[in-house]
């Protein structure tokens, strides 16, 4: 045949397949290890059976989408359900999915293990002894259910609606719990963030008003990341594979981090500095920028808020920009190499190198930080705020290869109900001491009860497991071992933890394929949602079933959370008298529960702009494309949306502030995307905040109370704390000038990479890999101590000692040693999860605690032929137990650093051992709580806290206010 | 250019999704993963490197070239494999589509020379030679496919003309090390490179010389065969690797007169090539005499 003839032929094949919506060019396969089957095969998809080689066993799935549980990155996984035995045979990445793009790391295809784990709690469980002594007897769920909505019922009828409170680790999906606690009119949401990521929030939230970066790495030019990115870091995996293809075209990647770790070793600029040193090599990075005016001076002009500053700190000098350039350089002059290089133990000369190449990157610069540094320190959030002010100086703010704030990249879409937040403030959640607090202080909590601040009637955990993950974790089993102060504990858990040990009810619940919700997350500059989804019941619905509960589907009687939490809400308030009713009602069939299918139905079909006809045009209803794919991009490329004009309909008789703010009396138009954003206050006249003017033009600026950047904080100055008002230095707890002669630092803030805090447990594929955590120590200090590689030593802590094996190691800077968080799991009694907890004894003697390790892990017979074949026994030490609480006194975010003593083990001293005065702990907690400025001596306005600051429940303006003082009685 | 895209499928796994561009090209029934892994895994590594660099391997500098290509004309990132034959064949039917859906003049030009450049540069200074030995050794499916790719490339490089300059890979391609200078193995290792002995020798040929020769084959990668064999019988190998190389010369020799230049090139390889090896088997002929004397 012609070959122009071919050629059309081809093409005319093309055009009729695509329009079939069906693929014609299948993708590469060979070249990129990315061969997906093809969409339009997904009901059918056949594949030779591995383990029958070599004969040619064809084996028939169906491919469901589903959104991986096992950390917050919510890629896409596609579950390949076997059509003769409808069970999953694995995990494979979703092609569809917009984030991960089809690529996963280790934990999601061990989503596999997870469900089929012969270790996971199948049933619902109520203690049947004493509290802690691990007695059960099987529940019904209408049993558990019914006691429960009693108890709460009637804490909300007798008005105790702070004693119920629902602890989260990790959400997972976006507002349904809080949305559910709302519609009790409970505050009592209590999150994880402040042992996580408060102290990095607060550094951007200081400079943008919204909490989270959002980098663009695959188009930045240079990327600087304060962080194990590439590894383990928060949403590593749609990162990780954005920064290497950035790499791939010639981005320049800087990485700072007192370990070598695996991120490191992709560096081109790799530095190990002092832990907490890090802002002060960042300031002298920007001073550079600044002295040698290699910054975007227009941006800083246009974006910044200096006016307000001028005015409101340096008012005896004329406020104009040239003014303010030259005081810049006044107040950054001190942060020269050598003060970083004194600082940080690194090279002035290597930083000096690193600031150039900043300085070349434009507006292409993406920067991180999520834990790591800003978590391990006080006054950690300066790490994120210096980090980001070179963002600020460069001008890189939502521009391609920028950051960009996560509100903007993220899509939250508005359910079916939005009930109103609670009209009520729980102190202990949000204490007074901490009225910047980024998140509840819970970690404190144990504290609160032991100080009579309130009693908790219900408690639920949810992905969480405080025993183990916070610090101080004796002083949790103290409390929980207290009913007078905890009278009824809820664990709301797939496998079986130290914290739910202790519970009074526990209740299991799906994996990331057994559940339903919907989930956004920044990890690029666009917009998307993913649909996790129980995959078994979408595959036999498929089949023509009908399902209505996702019990009849999952193993045993384990539920998922959504339908959980409206059950018991229906039972909570059943005939509507409360209020509660009304918000877990079917729309469509009144007087009946709303079900799933409706509230997600609801959703796709009302909120998710784009969706509906995307769906239409392959004939699907919106609910079915979610089912089908698994996940929608709203919007691709966002863009700068502070940099939007705003449209002369939304002026309605606006004013212009001095600063140049913008207020108008034209109402918020509604949004479909209800994604968090915080609310800065209006004008005296009941206008809202809606732009900036720059240059003339009114623009959209960003959501803080200035419109613009905070380079300057009006909200520190106002609430006490003056010398942080900018982007500064703070010198950290575990400073030198801190530490005694004989401490050094230990970081315990770093993940081992195929690991998932307490959810990987019973994933055997990762637990085979990584399974203990040895404590980092140069060569030089081994040698110091006399230990090498194996050898045992004691790490002495503010409150007690914990004993670990040495791996000794060129790998991090001499002197500080390094341990994993990820490890050290336990167990009172033999059974329950077996594959990484140690059996331990605990003695207990008033204040004092002490841990000793019975036995590790063995081969044991099970379903599951590979638990014979577990060669490990060894799970490392839990290390946290003997970390005393470090709250920051403005973040309220636990300072993870720790000064140590680390000597050769004593002679009685195993592996394992842990020793801890609860007593001291409070000491230190008391220590730490005496360096706050609480509202009640430091308001400016007599609320609790600044309003425009985000909050997950946000209760009205009203209930910000504190209490009046009482009266000051005797004085004249 | 569709075709070329169309081509571009079948130089990975036949999986059953790839049956419409089978049907589109007229290349009937899709072949067995037995035939594509004997084929490319076992005989023709369809990657650019193994033919035009000089370690006659995967990846270096002649991988370096083609990724260089994509850069300089600031393309996205190169993949990680771009001198893969499905890939390349792909990016010469964007370079072409960009050049088509081009509205300005001048631009249009330049994606033009851009295309032709890539044609002659990375695509017909080594596609010829392979397609030749592919046509001769696979199954009906490949054939069929081979010598439309080969029919195809021909064409483009007809209404292209003749490229300015030969390929820097040819122009700057050592030939073989003499062993008589050199390390035997470094030789041997020669031989197996097609860009600097002028003709591809496959694991099939070297069977075919074991029968030939009478020799035992033992099995392994291509230059531990060749090895052997010559351990066996070196004067019978140099004897056999001569006429295999005047018969490159003589394949290359016959190529259209549109690849004229490139067929040059490669055909000056072999013919040095044959003559080395001539050279040696007439050296250890006259050795063996001396000896058996």
């Amino acid at each position: 045949m012609n070959l122009k003839k071919l050629n059309q032929r081809v093409s005319a094949a093309r055009r009729e397949t695509e329009a079939r919506g069906e693929t014609f060019y299948p993708g590469p396969s060979r070249i990129h290890l990315a061969a997906f089957p093809p969409k339009e095969r997904w009901d059918d998809w056949v594949e030779l059976d591995s383990r029958a080689w070599p004969e040619r066993k064809e084996r028939r799935y169906m491919l469901v989408p589903t959104t991986c549980f096992n950390c917050e990155s919510a890629c896409g996984l596609l579950a390949y359900v076997d059509r003769e035995s409808l069970q999953v045979q694995k995990f494979e990445g979703n092609p569809e999915h917009p984030g991960s793009r089809g690529r996963n790391c280790a934990k999601g295809p061990a989503t596999l293990n997870q469900i089929t784990d012969p270790d996971r709690i199948l049933y619902p469980l109520k203690r049947a002894g004493k509290r802690g002594e691990g007695k059960w007897e099987r529940v019904s769920w209408d049993e558990a259910l019914d006691a429960i909505a009693a108890r709460i019922r009637r804490a909300i009828v007798e008005e105790r609606h702070n004693e119920v409170m629902y602890h989260v680790g990790r959400p997972g999906e976006d507002g349904f719990t809080e949305r559910i606690l709302a519609a009790w009119g409970v505050d009592g949401h209590n999150s994880h963030t402040n042992v996580c990521s408060s102290s990095s929030r607060a550094g951007y939230q200081y400079w943008m008003g919204l909490d989270r970066p959002s980098p663009d790495h695959a188009n930045a030019k240079v990327i600087f990341l304060i962080s194990s990115h590439l590894e383990a870091g928060h949403y590593f995996n749609p990162h990780a594979q954005r920064v290497i293809e950035a790499k791939a075209d010639g981005a320049k990647l800087i990485v700072f981090d007192t370990r070598l770790s695996n991120t490191a070793t992709h560096a081109d600029y790799f530095v190990s500095p002092y832990p907490g040193s890090e802002p002060a090599i960042v300031l002298s990075i920007a001073n550079y920028l600044i002295e040698h005016e290699l910054y975007n001076a227009d941006y800083v002009r246009r974006w910044w808020n200096w006016e307000e500053f001028m005015a409101g700190e340096y008012p005896e000098r004329v406020t104009n920009f040239e003014n303010f350039q030259k005081l810049l350089k006044e107040l950054y002059a001190e942060y020269t190499f050598e003060f970083a290089a004194r600082e940080s133990g690194v090279d002035a000369k290597v930083i000096e190198e690193i600031a150039r190449v900043v300085a070349t990157a434009g507006t292409r610069f993406s920067s991180h930080n999520w834990r790591s540094a800003s978590a391990g320190n006080s006054g950690g959030w300066q790490v994120t705020r210096t980090l980001f002010m070179l963002n600020a100086l460069l001008g890189a703010v939502a521009t391609e290869g920028g950051v960009f704030p996560n509100a903007w990249n993220k899509f939250v879409p508005k359910p079916i109900y939005s009930p109103p937040h609670p009209p009520r403030w729980n102190e202990l959640t949000w204490p007074r001491e901490y009225p910047l607090a980024m998140n509840e202080l819970s970690f404190l909590l144990p504290h609160f009860l032991k100080e009579g601040r309130g009693k908790v009637d219900v408690y639920f955990t949810r992905v969480y497991n405080p025993v183990w993950t916070n610090p101080d974790g004796f002083s949790w089993v103290e409390v929980l071992n207290d009913e007078s102060l905890i009278n009824c504990y809820v664990a709301l858990t797939p496998t079986w933890n130290e914290t739910a040990y202790f519970a009074d009810y526990i209740l299991p619940m799906g994996h990331g394929s057994e559940r339903h919700d919907v989930h956004s997350y920044e990890t690029h500059d666009a917009q998307w949602i993913g649909f996790r989804q129980p995959v078994l019941r979408v595959a036999r619905e498929r089949l023509g079933e009908e399902i209505t509960d996702t019990r009849e589907i999952n193993p045993g009687e384990v539920w998922e959370e959504n339908e959980f939490w409206l059950e018991l809400s229906w039972r909570i308030d059943p005939d509507g008298s409360l209020g509660i009713r009304q918000y877990v009602e079917s729309k469509s069939k009144p007087g009946e529960r709303l079900t799933v299918d409706e509230y997600y139905g609801y959703m796709f079909e009302n909120s998710v702009p784009g969706l509906p006809e995307r769906a239409a045009a392959e004939g699907l209803s919106p609910f079915e494309f979610m089912r089908r794919y698994g996940s929608f991009e709203v919007k691709k490329k966002v863009g700068a949306i502070y940099q939007e004009s705003v449209p002369e309909e939304e002026l309605e008789d606006a004013r212009t502030d001095h600063f140049g703010r913008v207020f108008t009396k034209t109402p918020k138009p509604p949004t479909l995307n209800i994604v968090p954003v915080p609310s800065p206050d209006g004008d005296a006249e009941g206008r809202r905040l809606v732009g900036v003017k720059v240059d003339g033009e009114t623009l959209r600026g960003f959501p803080t109370p200035s419109g613009r950047l905070e380079f300057y904080s009006r909200t520190l100055a106002d609430w006490g704390w003056p010398e942080y008002i900018i982007p500064t230095y703070i010198r950290s707890h575990i400073h030198p000038d801190n530490l005694q002669d004989d401490e050094t630092v230990l970081i315990s803030t770093f993940r081992l990479p195929v690991q998932i805090h307490t959810r990987s447990a019973n994933a055997k594929w990762l637990d085979e890999i990584a399974h203990t955590n040895s404590l980092w120590i140069h060569t030089s200090h081994a040698a110091r101590l006399n230990v090498r590689t194996g050898d045992l030593v004691r790490v002495e802590t503010e409150i007690g000692y914990f004993v670990v094996r040495a791996w000794v190691t060129e790998g991090i800077k001499p002197g500080i040693v390094a341990c994993s968080h990820h490890m050290g799991r336990w167990k009172l009694k033999e059974g329950g999860q077996r594959q990484l907890m140690a059996t331990v004894s605990l003695a207990h003697e008033g204040d004092r605690w002490g841990m000793k390790r019975e036995s590790g892990v063995a081969p044991y017979e099970s379903a599951d032929a590979d638990t014979l074949r577990i060669w490990w026994t060894d799970v490392g030490v839990h290390q946290n137990l003997t970390f005393p609480v470090h709250p920051d006194p403005i973040s309220g975010m636990h300072c993870w650093h720790q000064a140590v003593r680390v000597t050769r083990a004593d002679a009685g001293d195993a592996y394992g051992d842990i020793s801890v005065d609860t007593e001291k702990a409070h000491e230190v907690y008391l220590k730490w709580i005496a360096q706050t400025r609480g509202a009640d001596e430091f308001s400016p306005d007599r609320t609790r806290r600044p309003y425009w600051l985000l909050r997950p429940l946000k209760p009205s303006r009203e209930v910000y206010r504190l209490p009046d003082r009482p009266e000051l009685v005797g004085v004249e | 250019m569709e075709l070329f895209r169309a081509l571009a499928v079948f130089a990975e796994p036949p999986a059953p999704e790839r049956a419409k561009v089978a049907a589109a090209l007229g290349l009937g029934a899709l072949p067995e993963a037995s035939e594509y892994t004997g084929l490319f895994v076992f005989q023709l590594y369809p990657y650019a490197s193994v033919y035009l660099g000089a370690e006659g391997m995967l990846g270096g500098e002649a991988r370096d070239r083609v990724a260089g290509f994509w850069r300089a004309l600031s393309l996205k990132t190169p993949p990680a494999e771009p001198d893969h034959l499905s890939v390349m064949l792909a990016l010469y039917a964007h370079l072409a589509e960009l050049e088509t859906n081009e509205t300005d003049d001048v631009r249009r030009e330049s994606w033009r020379r851009a295309r032709v450049a890539y044609l002659w540069e990375h695509l017909l200074s080594w596609l010829p030679a392979y397609l030749s030995k592919l046509t001769e050794i696979a199954t009906p499916f490949y054939r069929h496919w081979g010598e439309t790719l080969r029919d195809a490339l021909r064409e483009e490089a007809h209404a292209a003309g003749a490229p300015v300059q030969l390929s820097l890979h040819l122009r700057e391609a050592a030939g073989l090390v003499d062993p008589r200078a050199g390390e035997t193995a470094e030789f041997l290792r020669t031989l197996l490179s097609p860009a600097r002995s002028g003709m591809i020798l496959v694991r099939s040929d070297l069977s075919r010389a074991a029968r030939t020769l009478s020799l035992g084959l033992r099995a392994g990668e291509r230059r531990y065969v060749l090895e052997s064999l010559f351990a066996q019988d070196a004067r019978g190998v140099l004897g056999w690797l001569a006429s295999e190389a005047r018969g490159w010369r003589e394949r290359h020799g016959s190529e259209p007169a549109a690849l004229a230049g490139v067929a040059r090139a490669w055909e000056a390889k072999a013919a040095a090539a044959a003559q080395l090896l001539e050279e040696l088997k007439a050296a250890a002929d006259a050795e063996a005499e001396i000896i058996s004397g």
